[in-house]
């Protein structure tokens, strides 16, 4: 008898220590980073006229610890990253940043009173990660997986696809594009202009 | 007396077992198996995203404009009318409706590409769907309990199992982005579409638009996000095409060439 319950009690222990195990901290970092940023876009006591802009305020923070700008940058211009002079990177970082943040605000402000999902994690590499998330719809689902990196104990978003496409990619498509025609800083400047057009 | 208990527990944990090697085995499936690390170090080793030739570049950037025009000007406004009027829940219905329709399509590919497992699961939805979910109108086959998958396969994604590449891309006015595989495959999808065989002809195409414009009214800003984010909306939505295109046929089994055998560490 005792024999039966601890050999259940070690299946059961075998059964769910593993995934219990592997629920580490990447899927709960972007869960945590997702859940602020939907709060803070959710807050119903910022519906004044500038409450986009105080919003956008407030959730820039949040982005800055949940994305590796510089990873971002890095892998989204490929071979063309040493292409531009140090300086040239480090706008380039900046201007990425904020085209991106402006890109994800719009797209996860259109979700803002949808569910999100948060399925699981898997590791694809040594210190990477991807966590599946789904965007739930009255009337689809949307997957969005988050790619991470875990660099000095904190887990950082360098990649996310949404319906199967990575934004990484596409927007290396697209600086591939223009760098194959013109020069570094002709691209920057149109990074610039198309943020002033956003503001604007 | 003593017994019972312990019959339960065992008959509890084997259920358990079995219930959690189901899930186990089915979760690496959902949605999409996740790449090995050799992949994703491949993916970034070659820094080119994946690229398409664009031989029709000039012509494709105009029919892009054309269909820009289209979209804003006529589209939308039109499936916004119709959204206004029409409840989602209406709407939702009427997507999955001609979604049911397209089983024909979904079938025969599948079975074409030797997936048996999703022509049977097409299967099982099209019948649960057309006499339980009122002509497909709703969706119990998808229902947590019944979770049979759609495998959305067709002509284009049979061809490239064959190994047969996109060709060239091609912006087509009206009817969006495509490759020349695939142009040839919704071609021959035509063939398995019901709607395709209503008389008169003009018919159909007012059938195929109306769902054009339920689908549009269902995802209003989805096109909006995508240009307002992009720094070149034509490369950018020329990349998410591909890019859609090939994942979605990886999602399912696509027999991808096996990775290199490499160091993940990096080492040599």
């Amino acid at each position: 008898m005792k024999a039966t319950r601890t050999i259940f009690l070690i299946l059961i222990l075998i059964l769910f220590l593993p995934p219990a195990a592997k629920a580490t901290t990447a899927l709960e970092t972007v869960r945590k980073n997702v859940n602020q940023v939907l709060e803070i876009l959710r807050d119903p006591s910022r519906k004044a006229q500038f409450a986009k802009e105080i919003k956008e305020d407030r959730i820039r923070p949040i982005f800055k610890e949940m994305f590796d700008d510089v990873e971002l940058s890095k892998r989204t211009l490929g071979r063309n990253w040493s292409v531009l002079k140090p300086n040239q990177q480090e706008e380039f970082v900046t201007l990425f940043r904020r085209i991106l943040e402006n890109a994800y605000a719009d797209k996860i402000l259109s979700y803002k009173n949808e569910e999100v999902v948060f399925d699981r994690e898997s590791m694809i590499g040594p210190n990477r990660a991807e966590v599946y998330t789904r965007v739930i719809t009255s009337s689809k689902q949307i997957p969005v997986v988050y790619r991470v990196i875990l660099k000095d104990g904190t887990w950082r978003v360098y990649d996310v696809v949404i319906e199967n496409v990575s934004l990484v990619q596409n927007y290396r498509s697209q600086f591939n594009d223009i760098l194959s025609k013109d020069t570094p800083e002709k691209l920057l400047e149109i990074m610039r202009n198309k943020l002033r057009e956003k503001k604007s | 007396m003593k017994r019972v208990p312990l019959i339960f527990l065992l008959i509890t944990a084997f259920w358990m077992m079995g219930l959690s090697t189901l899930t186990w085995a089915e979760s690496p499936k959902d949605p999409s198996p996740p790449p090995t690390a050799e992949e994703m170090e491949d993916e970034y080793k070659d820094e080119e995203p994946l690229t398409i030739p664009d031989p029709l570049e000039p012509f494709n950037r105009a029919m892009f404009t054309f269909n820009d025009k289209l979209y804003f000007w006529v589209l939308k406004p039109i499936a916004q009318g119709y959204g206004e009027v029409v409840p989602e829940t209406a709407r939702v219905g009427v997507n999955r409706f001609f979604n049911n329709l397209g089983f024909p399509i979904r079938f025969i590919n599948c079975l074409l590409q030797g997936k048996f497992k999703g022509a049977l699961s097409e299967f099982g939805r099209f019948t649960i769907n057309t006499v339980w979910g009122i002509g497909g109108l709703l969706d119990p086959a998808g229902d947590e309990d019944i979770n049979l998958k759609a495998y959305h396969e067709d002509l284009g994604r049979t061809l490239a199992s064959y190994g047969i590449g996109h060709g060239i891309f091609i912006m087509w006015p009206v009817l969006g982005p495509s490759s020349l595989r695939d142009t040839v495959g919704s071609a021959g999808d035509l063939f398995l579409n019901p709607v395709s065989y209503v008389e008169p002809w003009y018919a159909g195409e007012a059938i195929k638009g109306y769902d054009k414009v339920n689908e549009v009214s269902l995802r209003i800003g989805d096109y909006e996000s995508l240009k307002e984010a992009a720094i070149d909306p034509y490369i950018a939505v020329r990349n998410a095409y591909i890019q859609y295109r090939k994942q979605a046929g990886g999602r399912q089994g696509f027999i991808t060439p096996p990775a290199k055998e490499k160091n993940i560490e990096g080492k040599p």
